[in-house]
């Protein structure tokens, strides 16, 4: 059966894809970032692991306000950059993990989860960004993906806790995988951040601090936090870290914390890492 | 409507029911500037561009005059309308700062930390 080696938490700043785009990797403003995620980047090149799947939401790129999934699956062969506005970027399309995306959504509907299924959809930075801070800028992604998309824009989005009963699922659909493949669950999104309103450039450092260990240490209470308690502490559009609980919802209760970077601010957001490894399996 | 008024968290609004029915055309609009076709149409003739989607006079003042903290509070909603950004260069930085109602380094500093 399948495997999972790893969970990964990490934010998905659009601009940090620009910067790579325009060279600026290495500039003040942005080599301590960047730097803070070579740890992450040494993780998988040594674990290379197989699949990744990555939990994001669209901005308003791959689906419109005419219809909103609360959770949506890719199940397609291929996955291409979308347009955001600036044209498609030049990364190369990922490959899906098609067998994979179907078990799992047999298994989410079997669990009384009912996501949209996507046999087409472009993708946005939401996958981009954490895909290029962990295995950077190869002319081929070495890993093939499955996209889990989730409403964090338009209210109702869904509970933090029904985030955290998905990565469940996730779990035991990779658990019951009749393949030798080693996967790795990408919770993205936050950390702290609001582009809307009149607290527009809200930061919490403290509250991202403590999501950080958190997340590891005391999932639960997390999970158990309102949709308000996480645009108050993380600002409109911090609520994004439910999506975090995904994959943490499919990692042990008790986890091994391999790396954790903080940098604020990347653009206007609290960025973070977390590399994460389940006790039994963990290395070293 | 004064939607702020009505925020349950001062200051932030909440992208729900209200606010997205009030904001569909606007955001309908934005959202069309994912294709370069109809980014050269906004180029071209703006106003058009606009009333292609039925945006009312105050929405299309809004957008027009490029009134991040009006569109918003019209319903529009950031990730859509920042596209207008990609043909009107301007930094999210200084949208923020916009909406804050602050100088830009002012912003930069108080709110974001930098130095």
């Amino acid at each position: 059966m399948a495997k999972l080696i790893g969970g990964l938490g990490t934010s998905h700043v659009p601009s940090i894809g620009l910067a790579l785009d325009k060279g600026l990797r290495d500039t003040p403003d942005w080599k301590p970032f960047f730097d803070g995620y070579i740890p992450g980047q040494d993780w998988v090149k040594e674990r290379r692991p197989d699949v990744a799947v990555v939990i994001f939401n669209d901005h308003g790129n791959s689906f419109f306000l005419d219809r909103v999934p609360t959770f949506a699956v890719g199940c397609a062969e291929e996955y291409r950059p979308i347009d955001e506005g600036w044209g498609p970027r030049a990364i190369p399309p990922f490959k899906g993990a098609v067998e994979f995306s179907w078990h799992f959504i047999d298994k989410l509907v079997e669990n009384r989860f009912d996501p949209m299924i996507c046999q087409e959809i472009e993708v946005d930075h939401g996958i981009q960004v954490p895909m290029e801070l962990f295995w950077g800028r190869p002319t081929k992604w070495p890993v093939k993906v499955v996209p889990i998309f989730v409403n964090v824009i338009q209210y109702p989005v869904p509970l933090p806790s029904r985030c955290y009963e998905m990565g469940h699922v996730l779990r035991q659909a990779i658990e019951s995988f009749d393949s030798d493949e080693c996967f790795v669950i990408l919770g993205t999104g936050g950390l702290s951040h609001q582009l809307q309103g009149a607290r527009a450039g809200f930061v919490n450092p403290e509250a991202d601090q403590a999501f950080l260990n958190d997340i590891a240490t005391n999932p639960t209470k997390l999970a158990a936090m309102s949709r308000e308690e996480y645009v108050e502490m993380f600002g409109s559009e911090g609520a994004e870290l439910m999506m975090w609980l995904v994959m943490r919802g499919a990692m042990d209760p008790k986890g091994v914390v391999r790396h954790k970077h903080y940098f604020v601010p990347a653009s206007m957001t609290g960025a973070g890492m977390i590399v994460m490894e389940n006790q039994a399996s963990a290395t070293g | 409507m004064m939607a702020q008024e009505e925020d349950r968290i001062p200051d932030t609004p909440f992208f729900d029911r209200k606010r997205s029915l009030r904001g569909y055309r606007i955001n309908k609009m934005a959202m069309g500037l994912g294709d370069p076709a109809n980014r050269d149409a906004f180029r071209q003739n703006e106003e058009a561009y606009l009333d292609r989607f039925g945006l009312t006079s105050e929405e299309k003042s809004a957008v027009m005059s490029r009134n991040w903290r009006e569109m918003v509070r019209l319903g529009g909603n950031l990730f859509f309308i920042l596209k207008i950004s990609a043909i009107d260069p301007v930094q999210l930085t200084e949208i923020g700062a916009h909406q804050a109602g602050m100088d830009h380094d002012a912003f930069l500093r108080e709110r974001l930390g930098k130095k």
